[in-house]
């Protein structure tokens, strides 16, 4: 689901075309008066007349083929920046619809689903004991898969939340909203007795609160998924050909390479709710959100090496918002 | 938890002003788990200002919930809060009064003015600590509260 | 904490069309020992009417809270609760707020009108049940605020369906 910015078409090709006729044009009128001048001012250099002559000739018969290519250049950049506006246009519109069917579905199939949670947990408790051991199992099992199924859809919800209401970007310390994803992250840091450090990390254009949310599930799923050594976690940030490369590196239990992909989806998890809690959406929503930044997001891995995320945030000065 | 991930801290305005009550409810409020700052107006005009944020005040934020003394110097809690619940910009604040006046009256009058709640401080230390621990968990856990703009 | 007379039950007016909830509520009451009246309104108009007769009827009490589901037919959550809000006779009583809307626009909205507060529906009856303990130890007027003694609750459904 990428979205770009709409970029400018004619702009950008408008000028290599101008540019390029002007060098031309420039050329051709220097070589013409080398011609007309050079007899006059060297009386004994008609080698380098012919020599001009020969070359203005050279030009002629090259330019129009030079004007051909570069007109054909220009103009299939132009309708290239065209298909890619119109497609970013297309993919705006069908993600604003897919978002706004998902809102609609989480939030219409909350209310039976509510329903069915209450009375199968009251149902369970009034009569615990009083039917025989397979009706007390069949409703744990509808009330876990009751329960299971409102947490998805409570996720969906939130994940169709992710930016729809337009996304506001304005230059921002990433250190700052780092300080308060670890602010919200307080008691599990806590909990966990985890360190955590940084670089000096940088000013970038960024929705603040979409920002802090990226660093709170990175850290959060650090926490999560930690080793039995203390869990050590280091965000760090370089510049790397015009973009901002953060990474946010833990010492916990480590991913394998088969799952580098899937971890990004909706809902896919590796580990059984059982194992570790979840429902495999908090990937999803850091995808997302580096998605609609314009950059991009991976891991680099090995199994009880701990993990490495990366996300990439334009440098500022660069992006027209 | 109510508030959103990327929030911050919960700001409480504490109004009150007897100096061993504000010590009470800031060791009660730390011991309860949530991240919060507590702001405190000795006496109903200071509460204005610092929630008109006037001059000195222009910096502190808009409260999520206000803790309100009904029997203050200066201008009264009962003032304050008709104040507070006639402004756009505040009536939407929780304000839950808390005062040592058990006098039904005073319970009629604070929520026809449309307090949100209204608690007898106790007498005792511990249950004092408990009842702030327990609006905490009620506005802060329990409840939905709307969000700072 | 508590400012009301011992022995009451609280007076609880709830405000809801729908049956599953208002049996809900009154399983909750029970599981949580909460002595209580119940008294039921299934719509606005419904509820008006029967706070307007309290109010007026020496032999009538009114609830001393109100439990007001937002969506409703008829007249909206929010149209009877500046209704309740602009009646000098009742606008005293705390009106809670249920609904199953998180969002922020929904809950700045009813804070605006002036309810007392903003619960989200529940899906677990234990957690459900703790919220109307909690509700009806902090905000109800008048009658003792139930909790630990006495489960009785009596329902009496308001005047008439839809």
């Amino acid at each position: 689901m990428l979205t770009k910015p709409d970029e400018p078409a004619s702009r950008t090709s408008a000028l290599p075309k101008s540019l390029s006729l002007g060098v031309l044009a420039v050329v051709f009128i220097a070589e013409l008066l080398l011609m007309f001048l050079l007899p006059r001012l060297l009386p004994t250099a008609d080698e380098v007349v012919v020599g001009i002559a020969d070359s203005i000739v050279l030009t002629l018969v090259v330019s129009p083929f030079l004007c051909f290519f570069i007109y054909r250049e220009a103009s299939k950049r132009k309708s290239a920046d065209e298909a890619m506006a119109e497609r970013s246009r297309e993919l705006a519109r069908s993600n604003a619809d897919l978002e706004q069917f998902a809102y609609a579905v989480s939030h219409d199939l909350r209310e039976p689903l509510r329903m069915i949670r209450v009375f199968l947990e009251l149902l369970g408790k009034r009569y615990e004991g009083k039917l025989d051991a397979d009706a007390d199992d069949f409703i744990a099992f509808a009330a876990d898969g009751a329960a299971r199924m409102q947490k998805q859809i409570a996720d969906l919800l939130d994940y169709s939340r992710v930016g729809s209401s337009g996304i506001e970007l304005s230059p921002l310390e990433s250190g700052v909203a780092l300080e308060r994803a670890l602010g919200d992250l307080r008691l599990a840091l806590e909990e966990s007795g985890a360190v955590v450090t940084h670089d000096l990390l940088p000013r970038v254009l960024a929705d603040e609160s979409q920002l802090v949310r990226l660093f709170q599930n990175l850290i959060g799923n650090a926490i999560k998924f930690r080793g039995n050594e203390p869990l050590t976690v280091h965000v760090g940030a370089a510049e790397r050909e015009g973009v901002w490369v953060f990474s946010v590196r833990d010492n916990g239990i480590g991913i394998a390479s088969e799952h580098f992909e899937k971890i990004f989806l909706l809902f896919k998890r590796i580990y059984s709710p059982s194992e570790y809690p979840g429902t495999g959406i908090g990937l999803a929503i850091c995808k997302k959100i580096v998605e609609q930044h314009g950059g991009r997001i991976w891991v680099e891995s090995e199994p009880g090496q701990g993990a490495t995320f990366y996300f990439t945030l334009p440098v500022m000065g660069d992006s027209s918002s | 938890m109510n508030h959103p991930a990327s929030c911050g801290p919960v700001e409480i305005f504490l109004v009150e002003d007897n100096p061993g009550d504000v010590r009470l409810t800031r060791e009660a409020l730390k011991e309860g788990k949530i991240y919060h700052n507590l702001w405190v107006a000795k006496d109903g005009e200071e509460a204005l200002a610092m929630l008109h944020r006037k001059g000195e005040y222009s910096d502190i934020p808009v409260p999520d919930i206000i803790l309100l003394d009904l029997n203050l110097p200066r201008v009264d809690g009962r003032d304050v809060l008709a104040r507070i619940k006639e402004e756009e910009e505040l009536k939407m604040i929780p304000v839950v009064v808390l005062t040592s006046s058990e006098a039904e009256q005073d319970v009629l009058k604070a929520y026809n003015l449309h307090a949100n709640c209204f608690v007898t401080k106790p007498v005792d230390l511990e249950q004092f600590m408990m009842v702030v621990r327990a609006i905490e968990s009620f506005w802060l856990t329990i409840v939905k509260m709307p969000t700072r703009i | 904490m508590s400012q009301q007379a011992e022995g009451k039950p609280v007076d609880i007016l709830l405000v809801d069309d729908n049956p599953g909830d208002i049996r809900l509520t009154r399983e909750a009451l029970q599981e949580g020992q909460v002595s209580s009246r119940l008294r039921v309104a299934y719509n606005g108009r419904d509820a008006l009417a029967l706070l307007r007769q309290a109010a007026n009827d020496a032999n009538m009490t009114l609830p001393d809270i109100i439990f007001l589901d937002l969506n409703l037919p008829g007249m909206n959550g929010l149209e009877i609760l500046a209704e309740i809000k602009g009646d000098d006779r009742f606008r005293h009583i705390p009106v809670v707020v249920f609904s199953t809307s998180e969002d922020d626009r929904d809950i700045c909205r009813a804070y605006e009108h002036s309810a007392s507060c903003y619960v989200v529906k529940q899906s677990e009856v234990e957690k459900f049940t703790e919220v109307l303990k909690s509700l009806v130890r902090l905000l109800a007027t008048g009658g003792q605020k139930g909790g630990q003694t006495g489960a009785s609750t009596q329902e009496e459904t308001g005047s008439g369906g839809n």
